[in-house]
This record gives structure tokens, sequence and C-alpha cells, in this order.
């Protein structure tokens, strides 16, 4: 059963992956990107990572979507099918990609890393809390500091100049 | 219960769609859509080591959130970039990027 439930997850999540890279329609892509990255929520919570599931459908399909479909909306027109999507190395770049692939899967495959089975204990969200605010404290506060600088340099870089 | 390398192998797929959309979008907004793909390939792959290894302090998943924070950020300047050029140039293809060429 669980297994199961890990295989319908996986395929789901491959799917709308190669769904949002590969439709035609801008708005569509994104619609796409917003469920695959459900996808992987529901993967973090098949993992035991409840608290990681909720932050990303918060910040990704609540906060990042969001913005994705603002862009979407501010600079393409929406259902103009005629504009050509991909550049002229569009089947360089799948080979690249499809070599990459069996490249890593020959790496993976050869591990015995690979074959690890038993699950260790899942880390519940009081340690996780703990160590955010007191070994990771630094590297905490650092992301703080990015975030406003992101914050500080869309709004520069948003504002129309007069 | 699922093989780690099931987890590693999915995570590689992931990432390498995203591969593909990075070398292939015309589309600067697609190309950020698919930067994002590579960053979620990363997190699966932490947090499902994390559960593997079952690390004393959670050190997968607090990267996994750490990656999430950054991602968020990218995507936002990003996106401002899009806009920006946009205003300038009236298009949001790569192709017609070529302001610092001469």
């Amino acid at each position: 059963m669980s297994e199961f439930a890990f295989y319908f997850i996986a395929s789901c999540l491959c799917i709308t992956a190669v769904l949002s890279v590969t439709v035609k329609d801008v708005f569509h892509s994104s619609v796409w990107l917003a469920l695959s990255l459900l996808f992987v929520a529901c993967l973090y919570f098949y993992l035991d990572a409840g608290f990681l599931g909720v932050i990303q459908v918060l910040v990704y399909v609540g906060g990042i979507m969001t913005l994705f479909v603002f862009a979407i909306m501010l600079t393409s027109k929406i259902g103009d099918h005629s504009i050509r999507q991909v550049n002229h190395q569009f089947w360089g770049g799948l080979m690249v990609a499809i070599a990459l692939f069996i490249v890593l899967v020959q790496v993976v495959g050869g591990n015995p890393l690979a074959r690890l089975h038993a699950a260790g204990s899942s880390t519940d969200l009081k340690t996780l809390g703990t160590s955010l605010v007191t070994t990771y404290a630094l590297p905490f506060e650092y992301i703080s500091l990015l975030l406003l600088a992101a914050l500080v340099g869309a709004i520069v870089l948003g504002k129309v100049k007069k | 219960m699922i093989p780690l390398g099931h987890f590693v192998i999915l995570s590689m797929f992931i990432f390498c769609i995203g591969v593909f959309g990075v070398l292939t979008q015309r589309n600067a907004i697609r190309f950020l859509i698919s930067v994002e793909l590579i960053l979620n390939a990363a997190n699966i792959n932490l947090v499902a080591f994390n559960k593997y290894y079952g690390s004393p302090d959670g050190l997968g998943q607090i990267f996994a959130l750490f990656v999430i924070a950054i991602a968020a950020a990218a995507s936002v300047v990003g996106l401002v970039l899009v806009i920006a050029i946009y205003r300038l140039r009236k298009s949001v293809f790569i192709d017609d990027f070529n302001l610092l060429k001469w």
C-alpha cells in the first residue's frame, strides 16, 4: 500500500513536471508547475516531513505561483500560440538531458547506498525548531537578511522610473 | 519500504527535466519555472536522505527549508528582472535580451 502511494505520487510528479516544460501556453505551464509542486509536497508528507510539506504548499503554491501568474499576466499575451516557445537547440538540449540522466542513474545504480532500505527515525517538529534556533541560528539569520535584500531589490528594480 | 535509490532516481529525473527546460526555453518565465524544478529535485534528495539516515537534528529538513527560502528570493528577483526588461524591450524572450552584447 505504502509502495503504491509512492509510485503513484512519483509518476504524477514526473508527468506534471514534463508537461510544465513542454506545453505551449505559458499560463498552462505555470499551472502544471503548481501541480508538480503539490506532488512534491505530497512526497514530503510521505517522508514524514509534514512541516516542510506545509511550508512547500504555503511558500511555493501560495506565494511563488501567484508571483509567476502575475508576471505572466503583466508580460505576455495569454493564449498566443503562434510564438515558438523553444529555441533552436531543442534536440541538442533533449540529448544533453537524456545523457545526463543516464550517467546519473549509472552512478547511483553502482552505489550501495541506493539499496538502503531501513528508514531511520523521523525528525519531529520539536527537534527541527530547536536546532533551527540553536545550532543553525546563524544561517537562519542570514536567510532573513537575504529575504530582506530580495524584497528591497525587487522594489527598486520594479519601480517605474519617472 | 522503498529503497533510497528510487527517491534519488526520481529527483534526478526532475533535475534532468529542469536542465532540459533551462537549455531550451525561449521564454524567460518558463526558464524560471525550470529553475524551480531543479531546486525541488535537490529538496527531494535532501528530505529523503534525512529520512533514511535519521539525522539527530534534522539537518536535511533544515537545508531543504533554506533552499525553499533561497528559491523564493531568487524567483522574486528573477521575475522582477523579467518585468523590468519587458518594460524596456517589450519582449520576454531570452533571444531579445542582448543589451550587453555589441
